[in-house]
Formats: C-alpha cells, sequence, structure tokens
C-alpha cells in the first residue's frame, strides 16, 4: 500500500461528472478529501489516495484519460527559512501535527509529508514565514 | 560569599570571568549545590525573542534646503508622530500603514531600516520663516539620516499570560489565533531564560544597566510602563505579569537576526525585539533566583473570550508544562504554542555570554533602582471631581 497526494484539476464541462466516485469504485482505493473548490474556471480537489501501486497508477490513468487535470504533491505549503524565528505560534494550530519542536536545538521542524494544505498555519504565523503553494 | 559588579569587571578585562547562560547555570547549581555555583559562577545571562508592541524608534533626518519643520510625516505610507522639534520623529512599532490594510506597519519600518532598505520618507509642514519648505518627498536610510535609536517603552515584560478560549469561535489576538472551546494555549515568556524571570525582584537590574538590545548594546533607560510590583508570587518569582523595562539602543548597530515585525491576523503588526540582560552573581541569593528552572516558574492560563480587565486564572501552570506541547485544562489535553522564539532567547543568551567572556561588554552597576512598590492602575469612567 502506498499513500500519495495528487491535486486534481477539473474543467467546466466535466466538474458534473462523477469521475472520482469511479476512480475509487473501479480501483479500489481510499480517498480522503483535504480540499475541494468550485470556481468559475472549474473544480480543484486536494485527495490523499491509499492503496495498491498497480491500482494506483490505474486510478490516476483513469483520472487523466477522463480529461483531469493530475498533479502529484509534495510540497503543500513551504517556510521562509529566513523569516521563521523558531517561535512555535503553527504548534497547537496545525491539524496535521505536521510542526514539532526539536526540544534538543528548540528550532520549529516542518514535516511537509503530514501536511494536508489546510493554510491554516499561514495565517498564524506572526513573522509571515509561510506560504501556500498550491490554489 | 559576596561578589561586587567592580570585582566582576575586573576579571572580564583579564578574560578569566565565568559566564553562564540562566539554562546552563541550572544544571551547575543542581549538580553542585548553590553554594559552590555561586562561588564557580560570576555572570548569567538571560534572553527573550518576542513581541513587544511598546516599541519605537526615534529619528533624526537632518535638515533639507530649503528646510522644513515637519507637521506630518510618513515612512513607506506609515505615520510617524512629529510633534517634536522640526526633523525629528518618533514612528511606533504598531502604527499601521495609511492604506487600511492591517499587516505593514512601524515594525515592518523598523526592520526594514535596520535591514539597510531605503524608506520613502514624505513630509508636509505649514511653512514658517525659518523653515519655509511645506512639503519634502525623499528615501532615506539608516545611513543617510543622522540617528536613529529604538526607544521602547514597554519591553521584557517579568512572566504573562497563557491565553487560551472558552467560546465556540476563533479568536484573533495579540496572543495569536486561540481555537474555540480550549482548543489551544499561547504563551508568550521565555520562562527559565528570560532576564526579569531571573532576578525578580530586580536587585541587579535597574536604570542604567547595560543589556544587549536587538543586537547591539543598549541600556535600560527607566521602569517600563505598567511596571507592577503588586502581583501574587510562588519561589519568589511574579505569578502574573509584573515588572518591565524601558530600554534604549543605537539602531545603526542592531541586526534584523534579532528585530523582527510581526503581524498577528486580525489584530495588527508588532516587533519582535531580541533583549538579553546580564545578572552579576553578587550573593548566593542572586543565583538561588538565576537559577530557578521552567518547573519552578508559573504563569496564570487566563480566557480571552471574556472581554474584561477582571477575569481570573483558570489555573496556574508551570513553564515546564507549557513547553512540553501540552497542558491540561478541565480533564482535557490542550496544545500549546510559544509566541516568542526560545531558540533566539538561548542565541542572545549565548552571544551575550560569549561578548562578556571576550572582553566586549562590561557589566553596569545601575544609577538607580527599579521601583520597589508600584501598583498597577486601571482607567475608569470618571468625573473631573473624582480625579
Amino acid at each position: 500500500m502506498v499513500k500519495k497526494k495528487y491535486l486534481l484539476s477539473f474543467t467546466p464541462a466535466i466538474v458534473n461528472e462523477p469521475i472520482t466516485y469511479k476512480m475509487i469504485k473501479e480501483y479500489d482505493l481510499l480517498v480522503n478529501i483535504l480540499r475541494a473548490e468550485v470556481s468559475e474556471r472549474g473544480g480543484r480537489l486536494l485527495i490523499e489516495v491509499e492503496g495498491k501501486p498497480s491500482q494506483m497508477n490505474k486510478g490516476i490513468s483513469f483520472l487523466k484519460d477522463a480529461g483531469v487535470e493530475v498533479r502529484e504533491l509534495n510540497e503543500y505549503v513551504n517556510r521562509d527559512e529566513d523569516r521563521c524565528t523558531n517561535c512555535g505560534a503553527c504548534l497547537s494550530i496545525c491539524p496535521a501535527d505536521a510542526f514539532e519542536m526539536d526540544k534538543q536545538t528548540w528550532k520549529v521542524l516542518f514535516k511537509g509529508d503530514r501536511c494536508i494544505a489546510c493554510g491554516l498555519c499561514i495565517d498564524t504565523c506572526p513573522p509571515r514565514a509561510m506560504k501556500l503553494r498550491i490554489w | 560569599m559576596t561578589r561586587t559588579y567592580e570585582e566582576i569587571n575586573e576579571k572580564i578585562k583579564k578574560g578569566d570571568v565565568v559566564v553562564m547562560t540562566a539554562e546552563e547555570v541550572i544544571k551547575v547549581v543542581e549538580s553542585q549545590g548553590l553554594e559552590s555555583a555561586t562561588k564557580e559562577v560570576d555572570v548569567v545571562t538571560t534572553g527573550t525573542f518576542g513581541a513587544m508592541c511598546s516599541s519605537g524608534a526615534f529619528l533624526n533626518f537632518g535638515h533639507s534646503e530649503p528646510p522644513i519643520k515637519m507637521q506630518k510625516v510618513w515612512l513607506n505610507g506609515v505615520p510617524a508622530y512629529t510633534g517634536l522639534a522640526a526633523v525629528d520623529a518618533y514612528i511606533g512599532a504598531t502604527e499601521l500603514k495609511e492604506n487600511g490594510d492591517l499587516d505593514y506597519g512601524g515594525a515592518h519600518v523598523i526592520e526594514e531600516l535596520i535591514a539597510g532598505k531605503p524608506v520613502y520618507l514624505r513630509a508636509t509642514a505649514y511653512g514658517t520663516d525659518c523653515y519655509p519648505r511645506r512639503s519634502i518627498e525623499t528615501y532615506i536610510s539608516l545611513k543617510t539620516i543622522n540617528q536613529a535609536y529604538l526607544y521602547n517603552p514597554r519591553n521584557a515584560y517579568q512572566n504573562y499570560a497563557v491565553a487560551t478560549n472558552s467560546s465556540d469561535t476563533t479568536l484573533f489576538t495579540y496572543m495569536g489565533k486561540l481555537l474555540p472551546n480550549y482548543g489551544n494555549a499561547t504563551f508568550s515568556s521565555a520562562g527559565q531564560l528570560s532576564p526579569l524571570l531571573k532576578d525578580p525582584l530586580c536587585r541587579t537590574i535597574g536604570i542604567g544597566t547595560r543589556i544587549f538590545i536587538g543586537g547591539a548594546k543598549g541600556f535600560v533607560a527607566w521602569e517600563g510602563t505598567q511596571y507592577n510590583t503588586t502581583v501574587p508570587t510562588k519561589n519568589g518569582v511574579p505569578l502574573r505579569p509584573g515588572r518591565t523595562l524601558a530600554v534604549i539602543g543605537d539602531m545603526k548597530e542592531m541586526s534584523t537576526e534579532f528585530i523582527r515585525a510581526l503581524y498577528f491576523h486580525r489584530y495588527g503588526v508588532s516587533l519582535a525585539v531580541g533583549i538579553g540582560v546580564p545578572i552579576p552573581i553578587l550573593d548566593q541569593e542572586v543565583m538561588k533566583f538565576a537559577s530557578l528552572s521552567d518547573k519552578d516558574l508559573f504563569a496564570p492560563v487566563l480566557d480571552y473570550s471574556l472581554q474584561s480587565r477582571n477575569r481570573k486564572p483558570l489555573k496556574e501552570v508551570s513553564y515546564a508544562e507549557l513547553r512540553s506541547g501540552s497542558i491540561e485544562l478541565f480533564g482535557k489535553k490542550v496544545r500549546t504554542s510559544s509566541l516568542s522564539s526560545y531558540y533566539k532567547a538561548r542565541v542572545i543568551a549565548e552571544k551575550l555570554k560569549k561578548m562578556i567572556e571576550e572582553g566586549e561588554f562590561l557589566i553596569s552597576r545601575p544609577v538607580q533602582p527599579l521601583p520597589e512598590e508600584r501598583s498597577f492602575k486601571p482607567l475608569d469612567i470618571r468625573s473631573k471631581e473624582e480625579v
């Protein structure tokens, strides 16, 4: 089993079709919707997918064939290391525990792989060190 | 045993002074005992780096040709107070840019000046016989202006509240984002590294004490505003916000490593200031306080959804608990966040230690002690007769 995060972009023409549902059903994948947005430009969905690697690849191919733009995301939020003061204001806000205080150095560690791109840390950060990259 | 300021400075000049940070000395006292540690250590260094709203800078721009008596001044669009002499101004850290945004203010101007960046100056005037000019637009930098010094009326608070929120909506405060239903708690003091917690009675800190401020050597100028000695104590240390310092330092010697503009979402702008204070170990009592650790120092937890100055603490928690990542409130684990950087506080205490060891920083005896008794007065609505 592997777990990956993808940003799916739907054109307005296909926004009404249950494409994601079909992918989940057809390829037996576990999907967690982290973020969703529909606008005049179409729809965007940030999902975390868990499943067998072969099924995952087939599922993603299916999405692409259906006209969905698929981008695998490894980094959703990034940190300006110069601006970060390592205060830790982000620690109690992040629902995914993506920030950890290193109790030896008292530096704030950012575990990007845990990030679910909710963006809550962005306006929590007093020196404004966090930037959202996806939307 | 006792030790004098003069003896310590002699040792600094000779290069055989023993300096430890407030963190290091905790372990030494634990392992060797108070008496032996007092004999061994001459100076303990402290540090803190957090939001200190009551900050600002005095600037003297120099005279233009023809001269102007500045009546209104803006720096990068942020108004500065110029009800002083012709080309003097004070820019407050929390003053906002005049465009309706909350996220750029005096703190950013101060940080940009310290970074060596150009800042856009606009001023208007009514014109006088000796100052005929009525307006000016130009760029300034720390290199072009005469003086730029921070004068911060209230910094280095002795202890502070822990903020939480019992309501069912998120609050945006100067203590950061407070999640609903006690979703988190935020705190600000550097605890065992914090200057005034390590010399709680200010036995060695007074007017004229040389300190580290923003990367420069500066001084304690006065008691800070809202200075308060009438608070309950535990282990001899205030359990509530107590004493404060008014501090001063030359911006031209500062670094953005230790001065940083902050923006608290939907609250406004503030300035993170790095301050370090050396504590000369004059005797065993000074050492006893200087070696108190996070588990001996406590802060009150306040519910910031109650919009009243009279809110009572929900409980008192130690800085050791706060720093563990969570505290317990009503049987529930509540995650904690520090708003001040313990990492930077430690860098400051280490840097100050090094400066003293290398003979660059002498200890100063206060010219005058800070008040031993000072109460904290509220502002009530009163008639002329009642005041």
